[in-house]
């Protein structure tokens, strides 16, 4: 049996995965509020990512293997209970990641080798403080030929009843 | 080119005293270290005296951790709390110790006590960290996890406090007492005492080890400053020119370290850091037992 151009586009749209940066900013909420809903609208995966800032030169061994193990179980505590709100949402739990270094190479260096990733969601820093954030800057300017993937951004401003009509 | 040193009263080549704030600022922040277990010996080692280098020794580990402090302060990662605490320990701690100094010059004996001061801490800070990089060099060991609550026979002490960004219920005795101790060791050596202070607070007071550094740092900062301002005050052992020179070497030196430190991490760098702390408590041990080269010195008959 062939398939249709409609059935293809469908399953397409179910593979594809919408990457959500989880970092330490109000605004991040906006831009997991938004893949989530455009996964639950259109199909698709949460993807949540975390980046964990790597341990600093320490004297003594044991206490940096301790710091780097409760920075982890901090970062799984995190991805977890975001990833119970995606489920509430989408009906389907994210892919959680967690990777160790700078935010900025580890996305780009993410995109790079994981092949499931088709959309990068950044939500954009609220007006006032001079600037998108650094990371849509980055991505936007100097590094952005790095990039793999379309990058959308969602202004952070946006409420949820917005996020609704334009998802 | 020599210069007089006014307090120090001698004359010292200044390109030398720039090299070794150089050095030592470089090693600093290679190390994310505060520098100031460098820089006393060292000082000593060419002939300053030791109650001036050991005032130098916290001048330059203040400037050394000041940076640090405000970066930790700015994301939230200083237990105020916990640090004011420590900080209360510290001043009781480092007034003793600066009276302790004094009553060891009056006597004569200060050059002995800060070299064996330093021989016996340094000796067994550095033995244990090579010992504990070796191990880890050796074999990728598996962490043992620690228990979170762990109740001891400190948890029965009185006057409990909150220590809410510690997540601590703690009574507020041992880290006075800790605070006390490092304050102490800062008066006498010059020394912030941060390579103490973190395992004392991670493994005695069990606070986690996101607020850590910045603590330690808010009490290695002020318990420094205190120490600077009474040896200056009390002790008058705070040479400005001197000062003046090793700062604008360490400004320099800690630029290139911390861009080299980036680079350079893990077991065999702390390997290093053991061996050099280890290589400077020998030093001044072997300064302690060499036979001096003038066994006996004839001055004129009081």
């Amino acid at each position: 049996m062939a398939e249709t151009a409609a059935e293809k586009a469908a399953t397409a749209k179910r593979d594809r995965v919408f990457l959500v940066v989880v970092d330490d900013s109000p605004e991040r909420e906006v831009a997991l509020k938004y893949a989530c809903l455009r996964a639950r609208n259109g199909g698709g995966r949460v993807a949540l990512l975390r980046v964990v800032e790597p341990v600093p030169m320490i004297e003594w061994a044991g206490v940096g293997v301790l710091m780097a193990e409760e920075r982890r179980e901090e970062a799984e505590k995190l991805l977890s209970g975001l990833g119970a709100q995606v489920q509430e949402i989408t009906g389907g739990m994210p892919i959680l990641l967690i990777r160790e270094g700078e935010p900025r190479d580890e996305l780009l260096a993410l995109l790079e080798e994981d092949p499931r990733i088709s959309i990068l969601v950044l939500a954009s820093a609220a007006a006032g403080s001079g600037g998108p954030g650094p990371l849509i800057t980055a991505l936007t300017g100097r590094h952005g030929s790095r990039l793999r993937v379309p990058l959308t951004i969602v202004p952070g401003g946006l409420d949820d009843k917005e996020l609704e009509r334009v998802t | 080119m020599q210069v007089y040193l006014p307090i120090a009263e001698m004359s010292v080549d200044a390109f030398l005293l720039m090299g070794i704030g150089f050095g030592v600022g470089w090693l600093s922040g290679l190390f994310g270290v505060g520098g100031g277990f460098l820089l006393t010996p060292l000082l000593i080692l060419v002939g300053i005296p030791s109650p001036v280098a050991v005032a130098s020794g916290a001048n330059q580990t203040l400037g050394a951790s000041v940076s640090g402090l405000i970066a930790q302060w700015r994301r939230g990662n200083v237990d105020a709390r916990m640090g004011t605490v420590l900080l209360a320990g510290g001043f009781v701690g480092s007034v003793a110790g600066v009276q302790l100094f004094a009553l060891l010059r009056r006597v004569g004996q200060v050059d002995l006590a800060v070299s064996l001061f330093y021989v016996v801490v340094l000796g067994t800070v550095g033995g244990l960290m090579v010992v504990e990089s070796v191990k880890a060099i050796l074999r990728r060991r598996t962490a043992t996890r620690r228990k979170l609550h762990e109740h001891f026979w400190a948890h029965g002490l009185p006057l409990k406090m909150r220590f809410r960004k510690s997540r601590l219920y703690i009574s507020v005795i041992p880290p006075f007492l800790i605070g006390a101790g490092i304050g102490l060791l800062s008066a006498v050596m010059g020394v912030g005492g941060g390579f103490m202070l973190v395992p004392a607070m991670i493994y005695l007071l069990g606070m986690p080890t996101s607020v850590v550094i910045g603590t330690s740092l808010f009490q290695v900062v002020f318990v420094a400053a205190n120490v600077t301002l009474l040896a200056a005050v009390q002790l008058g052992t705070v040479d400005v020119l001197l000062t003046l020179l090793l700062l604008a070497g360490g400004v320099a030196g800690a630029q290139f370290g911390a861009q080299m430190g980036t680079r350079l991490r893990g077991e065999e760098t702390r390997a290093l850091l053991g061996l050099l702390v280890l290589g400077v408590a020998l030093s001044l041990l072997w300064g302690l037992l060499r036979p001096p080269e003038n066994l006996f010195s004839t001055g004129p008959a009081l």
